[in-house]
């Protein structure tokens, strides 16, 4: 048989499949998409024979886009929905970062041991503190936590200036988290220079104010994000680390491979990142500002840490064997 | 790595269904084209929806606008591409201008994750200060023409409707000669492809080619273009018209 007669032979058939597929691209339902496996199969071993008879580039390429669009058609994947987010918060996420377990310390570490030492170091020398923050930070520093009470809620007085705020925190907060799960790429490195710099800098802010400014309109202001937002933060920090490890040490597999393994094993991590860290934009935009005594707001933020460790530390473990 | 691959950019992959089917890789020039497009979209999107807000922002006061405002950008930057990559279109509108489509490495479509990830990899890819110096790099040094989040992610970028072969006719076969000694499959391939192509070229660079296997046509110039013409045509239609007799006349001239 030659191309020619092989084309002649089939065309028709071809025709009646491109025709469907076509259909079945547009999303409109179609009575006969139950042919679809069985045409589809028909032209793989089409372009198996044109393939294995060297019928020519012409068919070959005709009949290879024609495979390529039905299999497209056919594995087009079905989104999550509704179950797959149910199943996410109720399981999957605490149970993935449990699996990272280590990481989380990695990560902790990396943030906290900066945080806490350029604190303490106010208290000795605050040279530190003035050179990370400079002249412009300390500046802003004393305007929002200088002098009296609850300043900051003054500062949200004008209309919809709260929204405003918790719109650049989602802008803002949780572009670091997806910048520090990039960072994993480049073997880790970024990852741990944005937590080791964040762990620097909000230390250093912390221990400005506890030492020159009023502390108590500070820790009111974060005590009741900062469960959801440093721990959201760490997360992030997890997923780009269990990327940049992969890189550093792929263990069996080929690199590239290990690579692709750890990003999906990633994935959960900077989803659950990014959510906890837009809840912590809402309670930073609409609660942490408003003027309440400092013992609710004390109360409210050591609640909200306590839940979500007992979130991540708990929920789901009896579904972790699914994990594996 | 069949001919094809070494003679082009198509990676050939292996379907469940138990065919090979062949992607063509999309390389930094093209895809480069497909991301100023991205970016000039971006770009007038912002400035229509940014003269909008302005408008609304009469009625609604200037905070509540900024604040708008910063969300859109923040979805713009970063969701932009991971949603039109993980729509049906299975490519931002930039790249579905050019042609192009991502996929997974096994040829199947692309998951949300995936569009996530190798999107928000763009953060290092674009790296040295925007010069998508790494990005490229990695693409050059990489099979399948991956920037560094399509490494992670597993996916590639690939010409989603193969553009049809420019079709320039070649010259037409005077005879079908059969072939003197047996070819691999490769081998039959690459004559055939010979074929094919050699509408696109000048006469030059076919004798040139053609020049390359005198020991199989017997003959270098034009004469040796035109017998590996008549023999590609004899692998192809032999079952029409390939008489005995051609055989025993071109053993004939074998001998001489």
């Amino acid at each position: 048989m030659t191309p020619g007669d092989f084309e002649h032979k089939n065309s028709q058939r071809w025709l009646e499949y491109e025709r469907l597929v076509a259909g079945l691209e547009s999303g409109k339902p179609n009575e006969h998409a139950d042919q679809l496996p069985r045409r589809f199969r028909e032209l793989c071993i089409d372009l198996s024979l044109v393939e294995s008879r060297m019928y020519g580039d012409r068919l070959h390429e005709r009949l290879n886009g024609l495979v390529i669009r039905g299999y497209n058609v056919i594995y087009r994947g079905k989104r999550g929905g509704f179950e797959h987010a149910v199943s996410f918060v109720t399981w999957r996420f605490p149970c993935a970062v449990r699996r990272e377990w280590r990481l989380f310390l990695l990560c902790s570490l990396v943030f906290w041991l900066p945080f806490f030492a350029m604190i303490l170091s106010a208290k000795h020398d605050m040279s530190w503190i003035q050179s990370v923050l400079g002249p412009a930070g300390m500046a802003s520093m004393e305007q929002m936590y200088g002098g009296k009470e609850q300043q900051i809620a003054h500062l949200r007085s004008e209309y919809g200036s709260n929204f405003m705020m918790f719109c650049f925190y989602i802008y803002n907060n949780v572009g670091i988290d997806f910048r520090i799960f990039a960072g994993g790429m480049a073997a880790g490195v970024g990852t741990l220079f944005f937590l080791l710099f964040n762990g620097v800098y909000m230390g250093a802010a912390a221990g400005y104010v506890n030492q020159v400014g009023n502390p108590e309109s500070f820790w009111t202001f974060v005590i009741g994000h900062s469960s959801f937002e440093l721990l959201g933060m760490i997360v992030a920090g997890m997923a780009g680390m269990r990327v940049g490890l992969a890189i550093l040490n792929p263990g069996r597999l080929p690199r590239v491979r290990a690579l692709v393994e750890a990003t999906k094993r990633s994935l959960p991590l900077i989803y659950g990142a990014a959510v906890m860290t837009a809840m912590a934009a809402v309670v930073e935009g609409f609660w942490s500002a408003q003027e309440i005594p400092s013992n609710i707001k004390y109360g409210v933020g050591a609640t909200g840490w306590v839940l979500v460790s007992a979130y991540l530390l708990l929920v789901g473990r009896n579904r972790g064997y699914e994990v594996g | 790595m069949m001919v094809v691959e070494k003679l082009d950019t198509l990676q050939s992959v292996e379907l469940a269904e138990g065919v090979e089917i062949r992607l063509r890789m999309a390389g930094p020039m093209v895809r480069a084209g497909a991301f100023m497009l991205d970016l000039l979209i971006r770009i007038l999107a912002l400035f229509v929806i940014g003269l909008c807000l302005g408008w609304a922002g009469v009625a609604l006061g200037g905070r509540v606008i900024s604040g708008i405002g910063l969300l859109v950008w923040f979805l713009m930057d970063w969701f932009y591409p991971v949603i039109f990559e993980a729509g049906a279109w299975g490519a931002t509108p930039g790249k579905r201008m050019m042609g192009l489509r991502v996929i997974q490495a096994n040829g199947s479509p692309i998951t949300f994750g995936q569009a996530m990830v190798r999107n928000f990899m763009r953060f290092i890819d674009a790296m040295p200060i925007f010069t998508y110096g790494f990005g490229v790099a990695s693409c050059l040094s990489s099979k399948r023409f991956q920037r560094l989040g399509d490494l992670a992610a597993g996916t590639v970028v690939v010409y989603d409707r193969l553009q049809a072969m420019p079709v320039i006719a070649s010259p037409p076969p005077m005879a079908a000669i059969p072939l003197p000694v047996g070819l691999s499959a490769d081998e039959t391939r690459a004559l055939i492809m010979f074929r094919d192509r050699s509408g696109l070229w000048s006469e030059g660079r076919r004798v040139e080619i053609a020049d390359q296997i005198v020991s199989l046509s017997g003959v270098a110039g034009t004469a040796g273009v035109n017998r590996l013409m008549a023999m590609a045509h004899w692998v192809q239609e032999r079952r029409s018209d390939a008489p005995v007799a051609k055989v025993e006349k071109w053993k004939g001239v074998e001998t001489k």
